[in-house]
């Protein structure tokens, strides 16, 4: 055996901070549920080797570090950042205005800043510059990768769902329900989704402001979910419209795979044999055909939620959803480029972001593809376990 | 039909067909039979001769392309008590199946979904007929059903996988999911294709057991000529869509009537006659698209004439034995269909 294969045998640091952590987890679960870990000790060991082969995968860890990064920025970034998102500092120095990166900017003693904005006197370094309103592009980015996220999220729960489901009756039930279904997926197929998103997003936020409106607690609800700050409720309609927008074009592409997927997994001779034995179709649908398609699904979602982060932004960009002074990296971009290249860092950083955090997502669903794939995964498995 | 007895399935002119691109495949035409209670019944018959089709139908399991074009299931729950299957709604329908009438698949490695234990198949059956209030409860009563079904070490084996289990096992486990409901008619598909011979010999005597121990009634289809032997109380000898010959188990092996039968009964041993040569049938199954006239045998029959271009009825000879075949017309005791 040569020296490199040795290596590639050996456990990783990343390894053991697996198994340390896993170990740590399954023995705190045992205490409050006596005799699980003995119970899901398989499961555990099948789960450990999934993150070992994912160890084994640069570009998995790169995209798996740049997700929990975006993640970790999106869930506590308002509360790290250094001002709110719509602070104008140049009320308090006016070297504020289009600001390049790392300019220091100093907020005096009684001045309007400290007095009505509470900043304290001091001297503050813009770590990536600032705007024509002199807002703090750091502290906008952070803000920002909540509003992407919160989105994202919001618009891949709900959309992948219908069009899982849809997918699913589509494939399994055949004939003229999986007919119908499937001509009205391909017209919203046929019809470009960003369009239509366009079109909805336009159309819907003077509706949906009325149903803000009806309903306060729903309204405060999305407010502290996007981080903003009660005075901007005004914005929310068109952030929730580009998200309702976001539900009505993003499952056709789901209906169609799964659909797919449903057809061959329908013809299993295990789900004939639950049909003989009686069970009822929602179990057949939802206990033996998902779990056995649900490897590729995964891979789908994890690639799409990158998508979703990228036609939000460009929604954005175009002037639909998130209004100013709502921190959004599409926005931030749109509203920058009309100092582009004086003030290059407005479009610049954003943009880095939604590459960053875009990236990441697709190359984490691209090593998921190989963990996941049973015959990629048992030579990453052998790998690993020839030297235990 | 024999005498006494008491009809739990009856299959009255039976036709299937399979809407493929390259045409109808006219798979079931006019088949008729009748499953008495308690008794073994057996399809015999080559690949591709419908058997298998004609059990689904037994729970209108055919699905798309396939189509029950005309004919009635009825299912007799209690002497007395019909009820047609071919018109019965979906919800009543998955109270049957399973619950009343149970398969034994052939292939028991792809008939259990790889990602469940065997005890959750078992659960899972349990709890979608109503037995158990939840898979939980179902998973303890799973291994009283294992342990019916002989399998071994059934405390543990209830939590394994199928990819954990023989062949054999799976079987076992499979039967075990058929029992678990208390099924009234178990139809068991070539239960034993995929398992070695000594594994059959047992899962056979363990539907023997089974079939005395509950009461079920047992249909059995096979192309086994031994296991027919062995196994059968009557034989149905299907070719091509339709039954040629229907009869108890002896009649058929001592004296075939239908040329196939014969031929059938030829080309394998033949456990109560001696045979110093195997013969095969010449010609080819014809294809079910464009099917021969009148007798579908007649192509590869050395007795075919005129007459069999039209389709001949079943010829009643003697107690409980009919052929589909003009040969009998002038010996025939009755005619039926």
């Amino acid at each position: 055996m040569s020296s490199e294969e040795r290596e590639v045998y050996e456990k990783k640091v990343l390894d053991k901070l697996v198994d340390l952590l896993l170990d740590n987890l399954t023995h705190a679960i045992d205490r409050v549920r006596p005799g699980w870990k003995v119970r899901n000790e398989a499961r555990v060991e099948e789960f450990k080797l999934t993150l070992y082969a994912l160890n084994r995968s640069p570009p998995g860890l790169l995209g798996l570090s740049l997700v929990s990064f975006f993640i970790l920025i999106a869930l506590i970034g308002p509360y790290i950042a250094p001002f709110s998102y719509d602070m104008p500092l140049v009320l308090c120095d006016r070297n504020a205005y289009l600001a390049p990166p790392g300019t220091i900017i100093t907020v005096k003693e009684g001045s309007l800043c400290s007095e009505v904005y509470g900043i304290k006197p001091g001297n503050y370094t813009l770590i990536l510059g600032a705007d024509d309103y002199g807002r703090d592009l750091f502290s906008r980015i952070l803000y920002g990768a909540r509003t992407s996220f919160v989105v994202a999220v919001l618009v891949m729960a709900i959309g992948p769902l219908i069009g899982i489901t849809l997918g699913l009756i589509s494939g399994y039930r055949g004939g003229s329900v999986d007919e119908t279904i499937m001509r009205i997926t391909d017209v919203f197929i046929a019809f470009p989704g960003l369009i239509l998103a366009i079109a909805f997003s336009a159309v819907l936020p003077g509706r949906v402001s009325e149903i803000l409106d009806m309903f306060p607690p729903l309204a405060s609800a999305t407010l502290s979910l996007f981080a903003l700050k009660p005075e901007h409720v005004g914005a929310l309609a068109n952030l929730v419209s580009v998200i309702i927008a976001l539900w009505i074009v993003w499952w056709p592409g789901y209906t169609r795979i799964v659909r797919g997927m449903v057809l061959s997994a329908r013809e299993n001779v295990y789900v004939e044999a639950a049909r003989a034995i009686g069970v009822p179709t929602h179990s057949i649908l939802f206990r033996h055909i998902l779990p056995n398609i649900l490897g590729p699904i995964l891979v789908f979602l994890t690639l799409d939620f990158g998508g979703v982060i990228l036609v939000e932004a460009g929604l954005s960009f175009l002037g639909l959803g998130a209004v100013p002074p709502i921190a959004d990296w599409g926005r931030i971009v749109y509203d920058g480029a009309e100092y582009f290249p004086r003030a290059w860092w407005l479009v610049f950083f954003p943009g880095l972001a939604t590459l960053l955090a875009v990236l990441g997502f697709n190359l984490i669903g691209d090593s998921l593809r190989d963990v996941l794939d049973p015959k990629t995964r048992r030579r990453i498995e052998f790998r690993v376990k020839g030297k235990r | 039909m024999p005498e006494n007895c008491d009809p739990i399935i009856e299959v009255r002119d039976l036709y299937i067909s399979f809407y493929t691109y390259a045409g109808v495949v006219k798979a079931i035409e006019g088949v008729s039979f009748t499953v008495c209670r308690g008794e073994t019944y057996c399809l015999v018959g080559e690949t591709g001769c419908g058997k298998s089709v004609t059990s689904k139908a037994l729970t209108r399991l055919i699905q798309a392309p396939g189509r029950i074009e005309k004919g009635r299931v009825i299912y007799y729950p209690k002497p007395g008590h019909p009820i047609d299957i071919t018109s019965l709604d979906e919800g009543e329908l998955r109270k049957i199946r399973g619950g009343e009438i149970a398969y034994i698949i052939q292939d028991p490695s792809a008939a259990l979904d790889p990602l469940y234990t065997i005890g959750f198949h078992i659960a899972e059956t349990m709890n979608a007929h109503g037995l158990v209030r939840s898979i939980r409860e179902g998973f303890r009563e799973a291994v009283k059903y294992l342990n019916k079904a002989l399998m071994p070490d059934p405390e543990e084996r209830v939590k394994s996988y199928p990819h954990e289990l023989s062949g054999g096992m799976k079987q076992r486990g499979v039967i075990a999911t058929s029992l678990s409901t208390k099924p009234k008619v178990l139809v068991a598909d070539e239960p034993t294709t995929a398992v070695d011979v000594t594994i059959q010999a047992q899962i056979m005597k363990l539907l023997k057991e089974l079939k005395s121990g509950e009461g079920l009634t047992l249909i059995l289809i096979t192309h086994n000529m031994g296991l027919v032997a062995e196994m059968c109380d009557r034989v149905a000898v299907m070719y091509a869509g339709r039954i040629v010959e229907e009869g108890a188990v002896l009649d058929i092996f001592k004296s075939p009537k239908h040329p196939y039968t014969r031929a059938l009964l030829n080309a394998v041993i033949n456990p109560l006659v001696r045979t110093s040569k195997l013969e095969s049938i010449p010609g080819t199954v014809p294809d079910l698209i464009r099917p021969p006239r009148g007798c579908r045998f007649h192509p590869r029959c050395p007795f075919s004439s005129e007459i069999c271009l039209e389709r001949p009825p079943s010829f009643l000879i003697g107690q409980d034995h009919k052929v589909a075949c003009w040969l009998y017309k002038d010996e025939a005791q009755g005619v039926e269909g």
